[in-house]
């Protein structure tokens, strides 16, 4: 198959995205250059094509993916997959605050560390980190599978409502009403199936499931410590 | 919103070019004002001074009282003003003076004497030019680009507390501390306590943003004997609110943010050289190679300090 290549460099961000869905509803390989970190590429991009960035990029990249297969070569910056419903991202190196935010489907790779708010709101998917996951990762997520291979940093899963978090290695503190629990046979060979094509699977991880202690669903006045975060 | 920057480089030079580029990457951020604090050549004696008039018909009466004013306090002038040539109402001065007796004093009657102009910065290198508009019409008007020095700071505002006015956008000075300037993205949720204690101190505010009071809070920790990095960590427990914030001072900069880790930095820091931004694509003006190191200072309660290693130029 034929490759696009695009460059991006300074040109306005609207004749690029142009360009990239261009490019993509023609179903082709797609490789983009010179990203300089630039915002918002590779939004809504449809299912069936593939995209590779080279470098880095900065905020929102794949936001609102509904299929496509999108690698970046080095960081993502905030909010990267943002709201994305179907697909998958491969981050090869550091994700930035808010990585898969609010997203509803697909599957989000990151080889590095995350930032903070890893899987914020995220409602269905999985975000899979080989390295740390920040501050206040899978804050408030409703559904989905946020796992972390190397641990993760202070307030873990705070204020989780429904979704997952998974993590092997240190734990510096969890969240408010994070409750860890030992998972089942069952559970783990479900996280080993997303892991298993990623290349990933170890059956020797010792793994923490964070889940709800379902405190924050409903208001209790004697709960009112749990709600003050601050 | 707001966009931020920070500059060191290895040796005296093209100060002013690279806050420009910095902050015209950041525009999207806030492009109502746009300022730079930047870091001259240091003198041995005698002060920059950068004052701000609202009355550009009155210019030449208003910056003689500001000479009167400063022989009362033991100075005088030690070159011609100069001044930008926009055809807005409100200008920059340049001033360059002589040790006043006493500094506090100094800018009180230097800002009071009349409600048409203030001082902006006061340093042995420090200048702080701001204006509205975007970063290349600021750079345009002030001639920004050509300032040469030894490191700085860049400001792009998107207004949310205070006023939309060239005085009321950043950089702010820490009045009255000669060099240090200050940049912020964030809010301060505390301001008007923090802002009354300080008050009550002595110290100054021209304005209602709640940065300027962040310069000055850091700078008295400092009076009362902190080192710049025990105020910056105190800063994380104290002021209350959202925030990523650089202050610069003679020989370094410093940054600090808030608890929650709600605003971004992102630096690159090599061979005595630092570029650092509120976006990473602003770093990339400098930076242009592809595998240079970048660092994302993205979790909570951080705080680092850059030295100023060269700030002489070779004989």
């Amino acid at each position: 198959m034929s490759e696009v290549v695009i460059d991006v460099s300074d040109r306005p961000i609207r004749d690029v995205h142009m360009d990239i869905q261009k490019a993509a509803a023609a179903g082709g390989n797609i490789v983009v250059i010179n990203t300089c970190s630039r915002h918002n590429l590779a939004v809504g991009l449809p299912s069936g094509c593939h995209i590779r960035f080279e470098g880095s990029v900065g905020y929102y990249c794949g936001g609102l993916n509904t299929g496509a297969t999108i690698e970046i070569e080095r960081n993502a910056g905030w909010g990267c997959g943002e709201a994305m419903s179907k697909g998958h991202i491969t981050i090869g190196g550091y994700a930035g605050m808010s990585v898969g935010a609010a997203m509803l489907g697909g599957t989000i790779h990151v080889k590095g560390d995350c930032g903070p708010r890893a899987g914020v709101a995220m409602k269905g998917g999985n975000i899979v980190v080989e390295g740390k996951i920040g501050y206040q990762s899978g804050f408030m997520a409703h559904g989905g599978k946020l796992i972390a291979l190397g641990g993760a940093g202070s307030s873990c899963a705070d204020a989780l409502w429904a979704g997952e978090v998974w993590v092997t290695g240190d734990i510096a503190d969890l969240g408010v009403d994070a409750v860890v629990t030992e998972p089942t046979a069952e559970q783990v060979a479900e996280v080993d199936a997303i892991l298993d094509p990623l290349g990933l699977k170890d059956t020797s991880r010792d793994w923490r499931r964070i889940v709800a202690g379902q405190r924050l669903w409903y208001f209790e006045s004697r709960d009112a410590k749990a709600w003050l975060m601050i | 919103m707001c966009g931020i920057a920070g500059r060191i480089l290895n040796a005296p030079g093209n100060i002013g070019h690279d806050l420009v580029e910095l902050m015209a990457a950041q525009e999207h951020r806030g492009a109502d004002s746009t300022g730079f604090a930047v870091y001259g050549i240091p003198r041995d004696t005698g002060y920059v001074v950068r004052a701000m008039g609202f009355d550009r018909d009155r210019l030449s009466s208003d910056l003689e009282e500001f000479r009167a004013v400063l022989k009362e306090h033991g100075g005088d002038l030690l070159e011609e003003p100069t001044w930008d040539n926009g055809e807005t109402a409100h200008y920059s001065a340049r001033m360059v003076i002589s040790d006043p007796k006493d500094m506090a004093r100094w800018t009180h009657d230097a800002d009071e004497f009349c409600a048409r102009l203030e001082i902006q910065s006061v340093g042995r290198s420090l200048e702080i030019i701001k204006d509205t508009g975007g970063a290349h019409a600021v750079a345009d008007k002030h001639g920004v680009r050509d300032m040469v020095g030894t490191h700085g700071l860049g400001h792009a505002r998107l207004a949310t507390e205070s006023d939309v006015r060239p005085n009321a956008s950043h950089p702010f000075w820490a009045r009255p501390f000669p060099d240090v300037a200050i940049v912020h993205n964030g809010q301060i949720t505390d301001y008007y306590s923090w802002r009354k204690r300080l008050e009550l101190k002595g110290y100054r505010f021209l304005t209602y943003n709640d940065s300027e009071l962040i310069a000055v809070w850091v700078s008295d920790r400092m009076k009362e004997g902190l080192s710049l990095e025990a105020a910056l960590t105190r800063s994380i427990d104290e002021i209350d609110g959202v925030f990523t914030y650089m202050i610069a001072r003679s020989d370094t900069i410093g940054w600090a943010k808030d608890r929650f880790a709600m605003k971004p930095l992102v630096v690159v820091n090599q061979n005595g050289e630092v570029a650092a931004a509120t976006e990473e694509q602003a770093v990339r003006r400098i930076f242009k190679e592809d595998d240079v190191s970048i660092t994302n200072f993205d979790g909570p309660s951080m705080h680092g300090i850059w030295g100023v290693g060269n700030r002489r130029a070779a004989a």
